[in-house]
């Protein structure tokens, strides 16, 4: 189901198509692009996978830039999720110059330390609070993170 | 004019300001809470994000968690609404030393006019009417009995730092009195942390009148008339309206422009309410300031055509008002119903729930300010308002009538509201006459049966 509003943007049901296809390949249930005056928003039918939460505003987004919008996993309900208990800005490292606390396949173990989390110029250690091994990381380096946003999912 | 901020409230208040940004283009970025999540409003915004937990004070009360998302949104400015930390002088702080604007008045000013005993000591100076009592705080029992001889009973004793009409205690006479002071200043101290109390006469069946006032950082500051809000249950006020139906231009000359005194005299910018208390003589004394945008604004806005979000982000961005006093004029009349998740035939309990049932009223002279719709789950971590509806009418009998037709066609359920208690009001012949008090409400409906 497409609604459309104002403007020439996705009146050209090629590309409609394209994003339609595009959606049903990264297991997409809605998406909703703005590009200039004209915004679409298109919701898939039928089975509902968990939405990604995608607050971030997307300013001019090209339908080319659709395929870097990262795909949502049917979530595997082993896994755990290590949830962002705050507000700010996530790194993977203590610094630039060290290494990532943890890489996908790494051990972790109750107080590991996962990540660090700034808010108001303030680094926070982030634990992992879980055992097991990291199967997915799904923030990047200085991406803005919000309270409860999972970061890592850990296969304990 | 800042081109992103950040809206630090919920609800009703937090979807006026988008609103209000929207129209201007700025772009806006909500917090919310978890409790909040599902809430349609935040789709409004331009960008959402989740600060915390339901309970408040991990959420829209916590200042790094909302300083945090300001930061890493990247806006120039935030606005409190009102509640949380509207009022708070020291978010205003933290703000404005991380370079984000706080939309609201300068510290020194909210601190100034926030302080009950602080703004009275100014509106002494300012030649502003004020309630005889003790011309400080009450530190021992014969202070206050000493107090009160001179001004007669009875006598009210008000914590310092309080609002939201609590930390108040009357005493008819001095045993009443020799036993309440300890336990208001043991009570202000647990709820405000400030256990300062003063002591004024107290005025039986007052009516509340309240000025709202606007200022810009260039010293101008004008009034945009006054708001009758006699109409309260526990100090909460349910109906409000402007103008205040039973004074004369003379005394509403005076009221008004003794407010602008006193906010000048504070070097007050932004929106504030000056609030009083009015006798049976119709004279009146001044109360305390909100440094604050309130709840009922809508009321001034339709009744002067001025839009006080939009001022408040303009006069923060640094502009000047681009009106003098002389061009404010008031049209009409303007009556606003809160609309409370509540249940008045259970003492008003609040009553959270589902919204199976939303039909809001229309038509001409009516104005809906709700983040609710059908569908929507009133969450039971906050305050129980829903809704406002206000009606805009040439005169007060139409504005009646048409209050009275639209809440007959508000239709609310299962939730119960304070929508049957308002049409007995509307039907009421004393409230028609304006023939009431602050205590008015609670005398005459001590339970309401669902119409």
């Amino acid at each position: 189901m497409a609604k459309q509003s104002s403007g020439t943007g996705f009146t050209d049901t090629k590309r409609v198509r394209e994003l339609i296809a595009l959606m049903a390949e990264n297991h997409l249930t809605e998406i909703e692009l703005v590009e200039d005056k004209s915004k679409i928003t298109l919701k898939r039918g039928g089975q509902a996978a968990p939405a990604a939460p995608v607050h971030h505003a997307a300013p001019v987004v090209p339908a080319a830039a659709v395929a870097a919008v990262p795909a949502v996993p049917a979530i595997d309900e082993s896994l755990v999720a290590i949830k962002s208990p705050m507000v700010g800005t996530f790194y993977t490292a203590a610094n630039p110059e060290s290494d990532a606390y943890v890489a996908l396949g790494s051990t972790v173990n109750e107080e590991s330390v996962v990540c660090i989390i700034e808010a108001m110029k303030v680094f926070n250690e982030i634990r992992a609070e879980v055992s097991g091994t990291v199967a997915k990381i799904l923030v990047q380096n200085g991406q803005a993170v919000e309270f409860n946003q999972p970061l890592f999912l850990v296969k304990p | 004019m800042f081109s992103r901020i950040l809206i630090a409230n919920r609800g009703e208040i937090a979807l006026r300001i988008i609103r209000a940004c929207k129209e201007m283009g700025v772009e806006t970025v909500i917090v919310y809470s978890e409790a909040d999540r599902d809430a349609g409003y935040l789709n409004l915004a331009d960008q959402k994000i989740c600060i915390g937990p339901g309970p408040a004070s991990e959420s829209y009360l916590n200042i790094p968690r909302i300083i945090s998302a300001a930061e890493v949104a990247d806006v120039q400015a935030i606005h409190p609404g009102f509640g949380f930390l509207s009022e708070n002088a020291h978010f205003a702080e933290v703000c404005r030393s991380c370079k984000i604007e706080f939309i609201g008045p300068s510290v020194e000013s909210m601190k100034l006019l926030g302080s009950k005993l602080a703004s009275k000591n100014l509106a002494r100076q300012c030649k502003v009417p004020l309630t005889p009592g003790s011309d400080g705080p009450i530190n021992t029992e014969a202070e206050a009995v000493a107090v009160a001889r001179k001004i007669g009973y009875p006598v009210i004793i008000k914590a310092s730092a309080g609002g939201g009409g609590r930390g108040m205690r009357v005493a008819h006479n001095e045993i009443t009195l020799r036993s309440s002071l300890k336990a208001a200043q043991s009570e202000a101290e647990k709820s405000f942390k400030d256990g300062t109390v003063f002591i004024e006469k107290f005025h039986e069946e007052p009516r509340h009148v309240e000025v709202q006032l606007l200022g810009d950082k260039h010293g101008n500051v004008v009034h945009l008339f006054e708001r009758d809000c006699t109409l309260q249950r526990r100090h909460q006020k349910l109906v409000e309206e402007s103008p205040c139906p039973v004074i004369d231009e003379a005394t509403r000359q005076e009221l008004c422009n003794s407010a602008v005194r006193l906010a000048k005299a504070a070097g007050y910018y932004s929106a504030a309410t000056c609030e009083f208390m009015m006798d049976k003589e119709h004279k009146f004394h001044f109360l305390e300031v909100n440094t604050r945008i309130q709840v009922e604004h809508p009321v001034t806005e339709m009744v002067t055509g001025i839009d006080l979000i939009q001022w408040q982000l303009r006069i923060a961005a640094g502009e000047k008002l681009d009106f003098r006093q002389e061009d404010v004029k008031h049209q009409g009349c303007a009556i606003e119903c809160r609309i409370n998740a509540e249940d008045p035939a259970r003492n008003f309990t609040p009553s959270p729930g589902p919204l199976d049932e939303f039909v809001v009223p229309g038509g001409p002279g009516v104005r809906m300010d709700t983040h609710a719709y059908q569908g929507y789950r009133v969450p039971p971590n906050y305050d129980s308002m829903i809704a406002k509806l206000i009606v805009h009418k040439a005169t007060r009998a139409e504005a009646i009538a048409t209050l009275r037709r639209a809440l007959d066609e508000f239709r609310v359920g299962p939730v119960k509201t304070t929508i049957p208690l308002h049409r007995q009001i509307m039907a009421n012949e004393q409230f028609q006459q304006s023939k009431v008090d602050t205590g008015w409400i609670e005398r005459t409906y001590k339970a309401v049966e669902k119409k």
